[in-house]
């Protein structure tokens, strides 16, 4: 049986239209050039240049997807790297910020204030910012073309956002929680593993998603600074062996893109399985 | 066992201090109800003995050790929170189980404790589910088992039963009474509910703004209150207090005038002196229909009818302040009609300028067996 919808959710039809029209439009300007990469990469290279552009390949085929592994040989390998950085800086960062944002949500010190404002400030510089200093730093503590180069600024990065997140979502489970487990003799680090870490699993897996975004995202300046190395490099650095001399092989690069991307895809797919909510019913009377 | 002393126990948050000196012993087995009104300091109090909060001053004593700086286990004591505070994610029997998980107990011998803990309070059925499944008083009872398995010395309760709805809290309350006398341990229960205060204490202490205002036994709180706010608080609706003026004192009591009229209250008056004004309380439920010691004419407002009972409220002498009767429920009485009342000289509580109550003469003991007396006919 279908219920009718609450009487709050009932729209009139040209307000259903205008929902629809809107959400066309963001869609559209979001939606679109993952389409026409993919669209890209479906086009012999000779196709891309013809004029009239047409959208449609004529006859496409997934051909690119192959040739990629052999034009850049190292590919695979700039996948990998790619997800060992950002995998070991979203672990390394929720080993750090669990506690840090537990504490921050449940005690009381002296200056915790402060230091959550200056996290915002750090966010506000992006590690672009930075670079010139973290490189002379990395250079002389001699770590520049190393795994560590490209893990630990992206990290330092990523925490005091990660902080906010889930100190404000462990705001949210009832003090009374802690102190029944405080009442029953559970240590700090006990109530912590026992009862607010399963109710903050959601928050804990919008940080790890988050975090690995982030670190995706970022990893490409770090790498690009901090590494020569070919061997060490990452995905978006990677992108970069399809700019030939003389031409950029269009069509391989956008299948490399999507089959680069197709990873943290199924990480995140994957993750978000546990951001079921409602995991605090029951817990205290509202 | 479940001694409880509590020394001049104070509680400052910053400059503003919230309890103020409080002294009080509680006995082993005893189940002692803190009521008062909302903000006077019982939640503090409570989570003081608990170990929840720090005591600014004063001593705590239980089983004859200061457990001030011990934290809530060593003490003996195991609480139960107004709002549940159950963990989502455990069932039922993990629930229960987590204090013995805590101390690390073997498994079977947790078994064993939680289920006996469940078939104390009906929770056998619900061992696997989640707290999100069940209602409130089972949610309730689920914390109470989690602080019944760890035996503790002394039970504290806060506001426990006032999440739920009436006909439910009512089976509760029998239920906590039946498990006091089943577990005979020492229980401290804050609550703002009379009906609860009267009907689980053995003791009552009524708090006001930070300190004791009395401390006793339900009925002694309802037939001696030492002060005008014990005689406010305890009962309803509240005791009408009526200005009077003392003419003198006697073997038998104090001469009072109202408004003319003289009587003796029966009351031990050394401290009265005459030409004093005194404030005279008289319960709604003891006003007479006929004539009386005293007599007052008053005209009802409103007329509130409730099967047994009906309760006129009116204003006397044409104030504001509401004069409240409980008369006889089948009683034809109508708004804005005069209704003439009696009050009984023996019926009568009398309070000095200060508030403080002037000893009624009636004994304890009698009036238990006069109430037994009543209810058996
Ligand atoms: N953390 C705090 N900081 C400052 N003042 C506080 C704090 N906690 C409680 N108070 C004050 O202490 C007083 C007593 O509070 P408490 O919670 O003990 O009252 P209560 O008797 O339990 O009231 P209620 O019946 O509403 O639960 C109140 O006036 C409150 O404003
Ligand atoms: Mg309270």
């Amino acid at each position: 049986m279908r219920e009718p919808p609450q009487l709050i959710n009932r729209y009139k039809w040209y307000e259903i239209l205008g929902i629809y029209a809107g959400i066309a439009v963001f869609l559209t300007f979001v939606l679109a050039p993952f389409v026409e990469g993919f669209l890209v990469s479906l086009k012999p290279l000779s196709q891309l240049f013809s004029s009239p552009y047409r959208f449609i390949p004529e006859n496409g085929s997934f051909e690119a997807y192959y040739t990629m592994w052999d034009h850049v040989p190292g590919f695979a390998r700039y996948i990998v790297n790619s997800f060992v950085i950002s995998g070991a800086a979203t672990v390394i960062v929720l080993i750090l910020v669990v506690p840090a944002a537990y504490a921050f949500a449940r005690f009381e010190f002296r200056g915790a204030g402060l230091l959550l404002g200056a996290f915002l400030a750090v966010n506000m510089f992006s590690g672009a910012v930075l670079l010139i200093p973290l490189f002379r730093l990395m250079r002389s503590l001699g770590v520049l073309n190393t795994y560590f180069a490209m893990i630990v600024p992206g990290v330092a990065f990523l925490i005091p956002s990660a902080i906010w997140l889930l100190r404000t979502y462990m705001m949210r489970i009832p003090r009374e929680l802690d102190e029944a487990a405080f009442v029953d003799g559970a240590s700090h680090f006990y109530t912590l593993r026992r009862v607010i870490l399963p109710i903050a699993k959601p928050g804990i897996v919008v940080v790890a998603i988050t975090t690995f975004i982030g670190a995706y995202a970022q990893q490409f300046i770090y790498a690009l600074t901090f590494n020569s190395k070919t061997e060490y490099a990452p995905l978006p650095v990677g992108l970069f062996a399809y700019f030939g001399r003389q031409e950029v092989v269009w069509n391989e690069l956008m299948a490399a893109a999507f089959v680069g991307i197709a990873p943290a895809m199924i990480v995140i797919f994957f993750l978000q399985r546990y951001l079921v909510s409602g995991l605090t019913a029951g817990a205290v009377k509202q | 066992m479940g001694q409880l002393y509590l020394n001049k126990v104070q509680k400052f948050y910053g400059d503003f201090e919230v309890i103020k000196g409080v002294q009080l012993d509680v006995k082993d087995g005893e189940f002692i109800v803190f009521v008062g009104p909302s903000g006077c300091g019982k939640s503090t109090l409570l989570r003081m003995i608990a170990g929840l909060d720090a005591t600014s001053g004063g001593d705590i004593v239980i089983d004859g050790i200061r457990v001030n700086d011990l934290p809530p286990v060593k003490r003996g004591i195991a609480m139960v929170f107004q709002s549940y505070a159950l963990y989502p994610h455990m069932s039922v029997f993990e629930n229960i189980a987590f204090p013995l998980r805590v101390e690390k107990m073997a498994e079977d011998k947790i078994k064993a404790k939680v289920e006996h803990a469940a078939r104390i309070l009906h929770l056998e059925q619900r061992l696997e589910q989640k707290p999100g499944m069940l209602s409130g008083g089972q949610r309730q009872r689920v914390a109470i088992g989690r602080a019944i398995v760890r035996e503790p010395k002394i039970f504290l309760f806060d506001e426990p039963l006032s999440n739920l709805d009436a006909a439910l809290r009512a089976d509760m309350r029998i239920e906590l009474a039946k498990l006091h006398r089943q577990l005979k341990a020492t229980m401290i229960y804050v609550t703002h509910d009379q009906v609860e205060a009267m009907t689980m204490a053995d003791r009552i202490v009524v708090l006001n703004g930070g300190h004791i205002a009395q401390c006793g036994a339900p009925l002694e709180l309802y037939h001696k209150p030492a002060n005008l706010f014990v005689a406010g608080f305890i009962g309803n609706p509240k005791m009408n207090m009526l200005p009077v003026t003392c003419k003198g004192t006697s073997a038998e009591g104090v001469l009072i005038d109202y408004q003319g009229q003289t009587a003796t209250l029966p009351v031990d008056g050394t401290r009265a002196k005459a030409g004093e004004t005194l404030t005279l309380g008289i319960r709604p439920e003891h006003l007479l229909l006929d004539t009386g010691d005293l007599n007052v004419t008053v005209v009802p407002t409103v007329i509130e009818r409730l099967g047994a009972q009906t309760v006129a409220y009116a204003s006397l002498d044409g104030k504001a302040e509401n004069f409240c009767a409980m008369l006889p429920g089948t009683i034809g009485i109508r708004p804005e009609q005069p209704l003439p009342l009696g009050i009984k000289a023996a019926d009568c509580h009398l309070f000095d300028a200060d508030g403080q109550a002037f000893e009624r003469r009636v004994s304890l003991t009698d009036i238990d067996l006069n109430l037994l007396g009543t209810t058996a006919a």
